[in-house]
């Protein structure tokens, strides 16, 4: 009994060991300014003609919409000189055929730009998806898997407001913003030269937001992320609150977590409005200058009484396009940094040696069903100096069935995910079938589907659901595959039966469910070897013995790992392997290690104790 | 807690529990949107007094009242958009908190029909959307002061041109307003179609160790990408439209400045205005613009926030799960539980009787059976017809949340909390001393022994940094620590090695020894250690006896436990 202690520092607790510090975790990488740009420039190079058309077109309209004000100044001229009231109907037909002209042509580029950004955007989302999902799982774990989820839904949708919402203002108000300088200077050089008194104003102002927002906003939405894992932890185990009368508890945690959500909020408000405020000072300073300007030109008699009035008019109109502007450096920020941390995931494909474009699914030889698999000399350490498996050796044959045993800590679960490809070994080799181990150790492609109690159902239909195992599957295969778990009795049963919604704010399937619906996948994927841990934990005692008969019909013909909870599952195994901190203790039949009278025995006593009529 | 009817309801509430705020904000902003107003006004006199004149001593005096204008509306902008905010925060907190209030409340029923995800969506984004209803609301007033000053200073001008803009506006931004109309609902749907492709990606990131696990990848990367391509096209629509919507809007307003022009500058050449009149009046006829799409904007917030808080009241307002009885237990608890011909769920009759101080099993080969045991025992349920009775009192009488100071049902799935795992355990702890003997007894001692930082090592996503079976002990732990007169265990050792799993029945029995347990299981470790089994598919007819007799004597039984 003694041997089966847990041993302090390992199996599932690899979370827990190198995650459960913040610190401690290693995220995923960002990319660096350079390389972002890059990829931006990259992503627009199929976009090029429609961006420079947008360009041109947007340019022509903003131009066309600055006549207005010369117009206007026109009018103002015509009434100073005392020419009569029919004089100003030219000029103001004017003004009509320009607010026309200029509402088609912004209608246009702005089409043509979103038409950039959206094909940027979509791009960039479906290679982030792609290099995302192909990810080593190890690296995915290192970083814990809400890296990458928060990438996936807040950096793509940060971005994707940007793209949306700020770049077609930003293109405008830019443009305005340049044009109308070029006005001013077009009616007088020194109106354009005053104006830019505001400049150095703005400037300061900008920076000194950005030198406070950056890390305000970080700090928000760190608070904000606590605040939903609160939410969600607390809403998601309501039963378990209200079964301890943890009530008064929880929502005082979640008060908290809000309260503190809050209060970053609300001096993000006191940066934004004194932004703002010094704003107007750039634009008071600005103007008065083009006011005194326009008085002593008119009073040099440089210029006329319209002119000058065209001018204030102009810098007036920039107000609201220089606001724009500058406000959405917020936006630009968060977007910037929302596309290093996507940049930078692209990059950690590269470093691995999973070819982005090689099908994982797919062999690099050709494996027969139920390939032998040779475990040599294997160790691995989720923590350095803290070995998980020492010197691990085993032989599964072909098309047998072994069950892992252990105590919980033994390494079993570590060894059933080297041996299914989602770690890399520290030191030893692995082989499935014929194939030689690749330079890290890791079997050659990917032959071994490994089932944890792990379900997910994803969200579409069921058939769809299906046929991420087996893309080309049609509906028969789909019935018998769910046939052989025994679930399509329920599936049928389903409202709409295999094109009933699930997942995700569809159709509920209960866990045991999902778990035969992976079981269904399995066999739809149809891979030479498994490895299944805990794959029938999950479900209860109850729920336990239907998923069990249904893992037995979805295994049969391949090499089997059996990472074994109930020892019924070692005793209907071909072979069974004891694992005790982290070496093989044991392996033989299920009778001879009973006789044996060693670990398994001991066990299989324990095990048994209860069951004995 | 007062229940509101309906999102009207929740919507007057958050309003008028900040009124002071929003109150003091819009007459802030009111102060703002007049400033703005008066600067092209100002701009007006100035090329009226200062430099059509070449007064230099104008000049100077006007700037100077310009600098006041832009101060005023400068802080009145800072203090009331702070004002605004903060009432729309606070509003937000409070929402939130009445929202988990009524989630976690006894009696349950506020989570029938809602996935979690759905439930925290509704505390965070409809939450703050109803508050956010404070900054339309001051936004709102102010651009109406803004319109009126507006309007006033226009009337000034001329009386013809003032009425001009001021009736020229509105049916301009009505047939904005019919324009977009049709959009509006276009792109809604289209957008919806486009958050598409960001929800499967989500997905399928969330699916990542299933996708690998069976290889799927490049078939999800597939699927994904023709989602993304939908969703692209299902954009450009969208932006096409919007594009040609912003564009129109640019022509009318452009057209409508030319008619004030027209007016104007007829008016200017026949004397009746100044040139300095002409130029404010364009000026403001510009500014008008922007209060009223402020209008526009809010009546839209307004409308959004009314969903929300519609949906907001759903939840507050949904019915309880268990109503009526409030009374207090009878002390001490004893723990005397009774089973009166209970209907409830898969219950069909059942009648169980457990004596004070008794380890009880308690088998069905039917997990609705067990689930809706469970149910009734921790009054989440309440039986009908039957009853449930602790002590000889129905709990159907008695007030949930001191139904389970005496009866603690510890579900299979019960969840752990973020935290440490001496947090956890300590939740409900009866005394801090029981903390110990709890974590032996369940063997999540050893779960922390094999922790880097012990019993002080925090858990990370509702405890999924820990394996299925360290979860499961941890989860006992708790159960055990808080010391019920009456504890209820389901399965709690499903994903515990088979070693483990006899030390914790031989723990559980000790820990329990004298106050009355009830253990909903399959497992033969824990059922050799129960003073009786009882064998139930949910009826009113159940075997009974020890698990040796019952192993002995019941083959389906023997079936149900030992396959």
């Amino acid at each position: 009994m003694t041997a089966f202690r847990a041993d302090p520092a390992e199996e599932n607790t690899m979370t827990a060991t190198d995650g459960s510090r913040a610190g401690e975790r290693e995220l995923l990488p960002v990319a660096s300014a350079a390389r972002v740009r890059a990829a931006l420039r990259e992503l627009a190079r199929p976009h090029r003609t429609a961006a420079l058309c947008g360009l041109a077109v947007l340019v022509a309209a903003t131009g066309t919409g600055l006549l207005t004000a010369p117009v206007l100044g026109h009018v103002i001229d015509l009434v100073a000189q005392g020419r009569p009231a029919s004089a100003v109907t030219a000029p103001v037909v004017w003004l009509a055929v320009i607010a026309v002209a200029q509402g088609t042509m912004t209608a246009l580029g702005v089409s043509l730009v979103a038409r950039l950004g959206e094909g940027m955007l979509a791009t960039l989302r479906e290679r982030f998806v792609d290099r995302a999902l192909r990810l080593p799982l190890e690296r995915v774990e290192r970083a814990g898997s809400g890296d990458l989820t928060s990438r996936v839904t807040n950096d793509v949708s940060v971005i994707t407001t940007a793209v949306r919402e700020g770049m077609p203002s930003l293109a405008r108000s830019v443009l305005t913003i340049g044009l109308t300088l070029v006005g001013l200077a077009i009616l007088d050089a020194r109106f354009a030269l005053v104006a830019l008194v505001a400049i150095p104003f703005q400037v300061h102002t900008v920076r000194w937001y950005v030198r406070h927002a950056v890390p305000l906003y970080a700090a928000q939405r760190v608070a904000v992320g606590a605040q939903q894992q609160r939410l969600l932890g607390t809403i998601g185990g309501a039963s378990t609150v209200r079964a301890l009368r943890l009530t008064g508890e929880h929502v005082g945690l979640v008060g908290r977590a809000s309260q503190a959500a809050v209060d970053l909020a609300l001096r993000g408000t006191g940066l934004v409005t004194r932004f703002y405020s010094r704003l107007n000072l750039a634009e008071f300073a600005g103007l008065s200058a083009v006011l005194a300007t326009g008085f002593q030109l008119v009073r040099d008699g440089q210029v006329s009484i319209g002119t000058a009035g065209a001018a204030a008019l102009y810098f007036h109109s920039l107000f609201t396009p220089i606001n724009i502007a500058l406000s959405l450096v917020d936006d630009a920020q968060a977007a910037s940094a929302g596309l290093a941390r996507l940049v930078g995931v692209a990059g950690v494909a590269g470093e691995t040696d999973e070819d982005p474009r090689e099908a994982p699914s797919r062999a690099r030889g050709p494996v027969p069903h139920g390939p032998p698999i040779r475990v040599r000399g294997i160790g691995y350490a989720y923590r350095a100096g803290h070995p998980v498996l020492r010197d691990v050796s085993l032989d599964i044959a072909a098309r047998e069935r072994v069950a892992l045993v252990g105590a919980s800590g033994a390494g079993k679960t570590t060894l059933a995910r080297l041996i299914a490809g989602v770690h890399r070994p520290d030191s030893g080799s692995i082989t499935v079938g014929d194939a030689a181990p690749g330079p890290d150790g890791v079997p050659a492609g990917r032959h071994v589907a490994l089932v944890t109690q792990e379900v997910h159902v994803f969200a579409g239909t069921l058939a769809d659901d299906l046929r991420l195992a087996r893309p080309g599957a049609d509906d028969d295969e789909l019935h018998a595959a769910l046939e052989r778990v025994g679930a399509l009795a329920w599936a049928r049963a389903l409202p709409e039966g295999l094109e009933t919604t699930v997942g995700e704010n569809g159709h509920r399937l209960t866990p045991a469910q999902a778990q035969q619906l992976a079981l269904a996948r399995l066999v739809l994927a149809d891979p030479p070897a498994v490895v299944l841990d805990e794959a029938t934990a999950e479900a209860g005692s109850a729920g336990a013995r239907v998923l069990e008969t249904a893992a037995a019909a979805a295994i049969e013909g391949r090499t089997v790992l059996v990472v074994a909870h109930r020892l019924t599952q070692a005793a209907s195994a071909d072979r069974v392997v004891v694992l005790s901190d982290g070496e093989v203790a044991e392996v033989g039949t299920h009778r001879e290690l009973v006789r044996a009278k060693d670990r398994y025995a001991a066990l299989w006593e324990a095990w048994s104790d209860g069951r004995r009529p | 807690m007062r229940v509101p009817a309906g999102g009207r309801d929740v919507l007057r509430r958050a309003i008028t529990g900040q009124w002071r705020h929003t109150a003091g904000g819009a007459a802030l902003a009111a102060g703002h949107q007049a400033g703005e107003a008066l600067v092209p006004v100002v701009i007006g006199l100035v090329i009226d007094e200062a430099i059509a004149p070449g007064d230099g001593g104008a000049l100077a005096r006007w700037i100077a009242v310009l600098a006041l204008v832009f101060a005023t509306l400068s802080l009145s902008y800072r203090f009331s958009y702070r004002a605004a905010e903060r009432a729309a925060e606070r509003a937000a907190h409070d929402l939130r908190l009445d929202l988990t209030a009524r989630i976690l409340q006894p009696r349950g029923g506020a989570e029938t029909g809602r996935l979690p995800g759905e439930l925290v969506a509704i505390a965070t984004q409809d939450a703050k959307r109803v508050g956010a209803v404070h900054i339309a609301l001051t936004a709102a007033i102010a651009a109406l002061a803004g319109l009126l000053a507006g309007g006033v200073a226009l009337l000034r001008v001329s009386v013809p041109l003032g009425l001009l803009v001021l009736l020229g506006v509105p049916p301009l931004l009505l047939l904005a307003h019919l324009l977009g109309r049709p959009l509006e609902r276009r792109s809604g749907a289209e957008q919806e179609r486009a958050a598409h492709a960001s929800g499967v990606a989500a997905d399928l990131i969330a699916g990542l160790r299933v996708l690998k696990g069976i290889g799927a990848e490049a078939t999800a990367v597939d699927r994904y990408r023709r989602t993304s391509r939908d969703s692209l096209a299902a954009t450009l629509r969208a932006a096409r439209a919007q594009a040609w919507h912003d564009g129109g809007m640019l022509m009318l307003t452009g057209v409508f400045i030319a008619v004030v022009a027209l007016v104007g500058g007829r008016l200017a050449a026949q004397g009746d205005i100044s040139v300095g009149q002409l130029v404010a009046a364009v000026g403001l006829a510009q500014f008008l613009l922007t209060p009223l799409s402020i209008l526009s904007w809010a009546n839209g917030e307004f409308a959004q926030g009314r969903a929300s808080a519609t949906r907001i009241a759903s939840v507050l307002a949904a019915p309880y799960a268990v109503t009526g009885g409030g009374d207090g237990l009878p002390l001490p608890v004893r723990g005397r539980v009774r089973l009166r011909e209970v209907f409830c769920g898969a219950l069909r009759g059942l009648s169980l009787e457990v004596a004070p101080g008794e380890l009880l099993g308690v088998v069905t080969g039917d997990p609705e059976v067990a689930t809706s045991l469970l149910r009734v025992l921790g009054r989440s349920a309440d039986p009908s017809p039957g009853a449930v009775e602790l002590d000889g009192v129905p709990l159907s009488g008695v007030d949930p949340a001191e139904v389970r100071r005496a009866v603690v049902v510890a579900e299979h799935d019960a969840d752990l909390f973020e935290g440490t795992l001496l947090d956890n355990v300590a939740a409900a702890a009866a005394t801090p001393e029981a903390v110990p003997a709890a974590m032996a007894a369940s063997a999540a001692d050893e779960v922390a022994g094999a922790l880097p930082y012990g019993a002080a090592t925090p858990l990370t996503e509702r405890g999924r940094s820990l394996s299925g079976g360290q979860r499961q002990r941890v989860a006992l732990a708790r159960a055990l620590a808080a010391d019920p007169a009456v504890l209820v265990l389901h399965d709690p050792t499903t994903a515990v090695d088979a070693a483990t799993e006899a030390r914790i029945a031989a723990g559980v029995r000790e820990a329990r020894a004298g106050r009355t347990t009830i253990m909903v299981v399959t497992s033969p470790a824990l059922l050799a250690v129960a003073d009786r089994v009882v064998f139930t598919d949910g009826g009113p007819s159940a075997a009974v006896g020890t698990h040796a007799e019952l192993v002995h004597d019941n083959e389906t039984y023997r079936a149900t436990v030992l396959a």
